[in-house]
């Protein structure tokens, strides 16, 4: 049993992580949790969820067929697990595909719009009616304990036959159909899997996965329980799975000797690398075992046949799906880790309800008792030694619980800034920006920096290569001042600057060329995890929450304010420009006054507000340097030549 | 009619007025590369691109708008549509978000919306409901300062096409692109450069991509019946000689074997 939970565990924790994903996948979309692009819009999603699924829950179809319309009865025991199997499979399959479909609720459109030109289309309603006969077929069992339910089930019992013949017709259709999706993308997929027979070999292959797919899970579930593996059960289905793959090697190999495509084999490519690797997985390997009778017939080297050849047919769906797609210009698809843990996680969370339903309903002729349904005794406390017993044993719900909590603490933790990546754009850090002014309605270029206007006095516009890729940005100089707030917000790039810079570069706000930057970190400020503040902390309450009214970073950030200043810090001050004042900026603010005709820019009172006398000024002055130890002190004698 | 246009990539300049003229009308917003785009310069906020090509030439790129489009015949929901005017126009109301039509079409138009979280396909239109019921022309033709690209009846831009092949001899690679390829195409193109690289395949042939699926589906409603009915007749032989083998063997049976479980 240990076996059982133990496995219980693992999956709970991929369940974990893909719950983390899926989050955010539903928060921020596709393009922050896959690899797909323009180029290659399938991916591992389709291939795997979706096409795997479908095909590795063929076992369904394949064993109801030999059981009910080929009689033989001997393997009746295997029917519900596969039928049970089955049903999972497409449940899987449909959850994979609300995670893949970009307008998910719009799932149900394919039952009103029709397209029946539509391969898609047909394979949607295939999958639709082939569950709900899967469910069908399955009832029973499930309602085997509830008398209630007894008339339904007896019901669908005398449908069976029906039942079955529909469900296999509907197989072959889907099956076969996801091959028909590829049909119409002859130039998009590379010619060693394309092929004008792909749905007859989707199907074939479908048929030898499920006889593969029933020997593994067969094997599978009979090690978790420890019951006695059905090896010579399973014996005749590898000689079926054989013959079936012989027949596949053939189609497919005839097919690329028809189509003149044999030479292809031999390319350097590494997509021909990858048609090697599936051959060998799929056909070469399980060929081998199944046509070797001391390894057929052996319980171990029945399982490695069958979990080699059912990945080898999986590669070849995925393959199909996206990996060996010839989309010219894109980069190449390779799965993101996301992906790829949504897809194990809806395989995890199947093999959970696999497990749970195997023990709680009559798949099997026993039930196997439940692992977790009596957990071992806690440990108790030994009055006399003063001491527990044993080492305490967390068990049942609340290990699993914390499994997937710590699995999906993981995933958050892993995903990072999906917001950032669901934006799709790749970091370009700013530099310092080379620019000239150009004057628009001309197309004259000024490369000195002023006068900012032309000969007829049109306006010039800056044009800035931030990111020095030769390319460059415009930059209106009264767009910025509309968009900071107008005639006050001049200091936001006029007061941050560095001695004898005239102005901030871009890059101290725009640290990326195309994400929206700020330099103050609303998040940051709002978030538990930095300054954690209520938004009335700093938005006047009653008001709208604009920074119109917010109370300036001063308030909080005293540091910034030097001891003894008098003149009025804007927000945006840093504590050094009090010294670079005096120096280097009442030159400036004379200029400014001058040129925008404003002279009240060069009033003293401007940054003094209040009163400051002489001796007071120069103290202050003085004891900032002794502070900071930056600015050096003019020896008198010069300072006086230098007057 | 059926709305076409011819483009002649020996009279475009780049200046990639089309790609300013189709933002405006469409109210496309301002686009920043991203990590999904292809270098073909189509996003979903760009449906028409000038492609630079070596020795400064240019080659614009948009929908083909396909005579019979795979895109249509992709699409499980029928949010494709050709018109009878001639552009392929999308239905968003429709859509599932199943990227079938971007995986169909030979091209690599249709776009994806991968940023957003109520993700779209975007593709040139050809202005369809914004200004080619109004009677007028698509905004890029109209504003081409070079009539590099020219609106019309599809049929008088082939016959221009082929009379501008004729009339300036060695100029032109000798063939419209978009005559004849995958059943033909709403967009042409004459050029003097091989325009194969807009397209996935390096050797498209004539045949509609529609056909290479018709066969399969069509087949659809047979195989169903097929594998029905082999399936019954299957069922009730091997009923039938289970039951005389009992017979035989001389135990009793009424022919219904059928077990309970």
């Amino acid at each position: 049993m240990e076996r059982v939970a133990r496995l219980k565990l693992i999956l709970w924790m991929f369940v974990g992580l893909a719950a983390a994903v899926a989050t955010a996948r539903f928060l921020f979309g596709l393009g922050a949790t896959t690899h797909l692009s323009d180029g290659t819009p399938w991916g591992l999603w389709v291939g795997f969820d979706v096409m795997g699924g479908v095909a590795l829950a063929a076992g369904g179809f394949v064993v109801t067929a030999t059981v009910y319309i080929f009689k033989l009865e001997k393997y009746h025991p295997i029917v519900r697990p596969a039928v049970l199997t089955a049903f999972l499979g497409y449940v899987a399959v449909v959850v994979g595909l609300l995670f893949d479909l970009g307008l998910p609720w719009n799932i149900w459109h394919m039952m009103i719009y029709w397209n029946p030109h539509s391969p898609l289309f047909e394979v949607g309603w295939c999958v639709m009616l082939y569950l709900t006969v899967l469910t069908m077929e399955f009832f029973p069992v499930a309602a085997e304990d509830f008398s209630a339910l007894a008339r339904a089930r007896r019901f669908l019992v005398r449908f069976r036959i029906p039942l079955v013949i529909v469900g296999i017709a509907l197989s072959t259709l889907h099956q076969s159909s996801l091959g028909s999706l590829f049909l119409i993308m002859p130039y998009r997929l590379f010619p060693l899997w394309y092929s004008p027979i792909l749905p007859v070999l989707f199907f074939v292959s479908a048929v030898g996965l499920g006889l593969l797919m029933v020997i593994l899970e067969s094997h599978f579930t009979a090690y978790l329980y420890r019951r006695k593996p059905e090896t010579h059960l399973m014996n005749p289905l590898g000689v079926a799975a054989r013959w079936v793959l012989i027949l596949y090697l053939v189609l497919r190999f005839g097919d690329l000797a028809v189509r003149g495509q044999l030479h292809g084999l031999l390319g350097g490519q590494w997509q021909v690398k990858l048609f090697w690797f599936e051959i060998v997985l799929m056909l070469a390997i399980p060929l081998i075992l199944l046509f070797t009778p001391q390894f057929r017939e052996r319980t171990s080297w029945q399982w490695v046949t069958a979990a080699i050849g059912t990945s080898g047919i999986v590669l070849n769906r995925i393959d199909v799906g996206g990996l060996a797609d010839l989309s010219r210009g894109s980069r190449l698809y390779f799965p993101q880790w996301t992906e790829i843990v949504v897809s194990l996680g809806i395989v995890a969370a199947a093999t959970l309800v696999f497990l749970v339903m195997i023990e709680h309903f009559k798949v099997w002729e026993e039930r196997p008792a439940d692992p977790d349904a009596n957990p071992r005794k806690l440990p108790g406390f030994d009055k006399v030694g003063l001491t527990w017993l044993g080492t305490p044993v967390i068990a049942g719900r609340v290990k699993y619980s914390l499994a997937f909590v710590i699995a999906a603490g993981a995933g958050f933790l892993f995903l990072g800034n999906p917001r950032a990546a669901s934006q799709g754009v790749e970091p370009t850090p700013v530099h310092r920006a080379r620019g000239d002014v150009m004057y628009l309605k001309t197309g004259l270029v000024n490369h000195q920096k002023l006068p900012v206007k032309s000969a007829d006095g049109e306006e010039g516009v800056l044009y800035l290569d931030a990111d020095l890729t030769g390319y460059g940005v415009t930059f209106y100089h009264q767009r910025e001042v509309d968009r900071n707030g107008g005639q006050k917000s001049c200091v936001l790039c006029h007061h941050m600057n560095m001695p004898r810079d005239r102005n901030s570069g871009c890059y101290e706000c725009h640290r990326d060329m195309y994400l929206p930057t700020d330099s103050f970190r609303h998040d940051w400020h709002a978030s538990p995890a930095g300054a954690n503040l209520a938004c009335v902390e700093c938005h006047a309450r009653g008001y709208a929450r604009t920074s119109a009214h917010v109370k300036p970073c001063v308030d909080c950030h005293k540091h910034l304010i030097p001891s003894g200043a008098t003149i009025k810090i804007k927000t945006y001050m840093a504590p050094s420009y009090v010294d670079a004042m005096h120096q280097l900026c009442i030159g400036c603010h004379a200029r400014v006054a001058l040129k925008e005709n404003k002279p009240e820019v060069a009033r003293c009172v401007e940054c003094h507000k209040g009163k400051l006398n002489y001796a007071d000024a120069q103290n202050l002055l003085y004891r900032r340097r002794a502070l900071t130890g930056r600015l050096v002190v003019l020896p008198p004698a010069k300072a006086n030549e230098a007057k | 009619m059926k709305a076409a246009i011819l483009t002649d990539t020996t009279k475009c300049i780049g200046c990639s007025e089309c790609v300013l003229a189709c933002k405006k009308v469409n109210d496309l917003k301002s686009d920043v590369p991203r990590r999904w785009d292809t270098d073909d310069g189509l996003s979903a906020r760009n449906w028409t691109s000038v492609m630079g090509e070596p020795d400064n030439k240019f080659v614009r790129k948009q929908c083909r708008h396909c005579l019979e489009p795979a895109c249509v015949s992709a699409c499980p929901v029928g949010a494709m549509h050709k018109t009878e005017l001639g552009p392929v126009v999308y239905d968003s109301s429709k859509c599932i978000g199943c990227r079938y039509c971007m995986m169909a079409c030979p091209f690599g138009v249709p776009r994806y919306e991968w940023a957003s979280l109520v993700p779209y396909v975007r593709k040139c239109v050809l202005c369809y409901d914004t200004r080619l019921k109004q009677g007028r022309q698509p905004a890029c033709t109209e504003v081409c300062p070079t009539k590099a690209t020219i609106f019309g009846d599809r049929d008088e831009l082939l016959a221009e096409a082929h009379r501008r092949l004729r009339a300036s001899p060695g100029k032109y690679h000798n063939r419209v692109w978009g005559e004849s390829e995958v059943g033909g195409t709403s967009v042409l193109y004459i050029s003097d450069i091989d325009l194969s690289f807009l397209t996935y395949g390096e050797h498209f042939g004539d045949k509609p991509l529609t056909q290479t699926t018709r066969l399969a589906m069509e087949a659809v409603p047979f195989t169903f019946l097929g594998v029905g009915m082999a399936m019954t007749g299957l069922y009730w032989i091997i009923q039938r000689r289970m039951a005389l083998q009992a017979e035989q063997a001389g135990g009793k049976s009424d022919g219904k074997t059928e077990p309970e479980e």
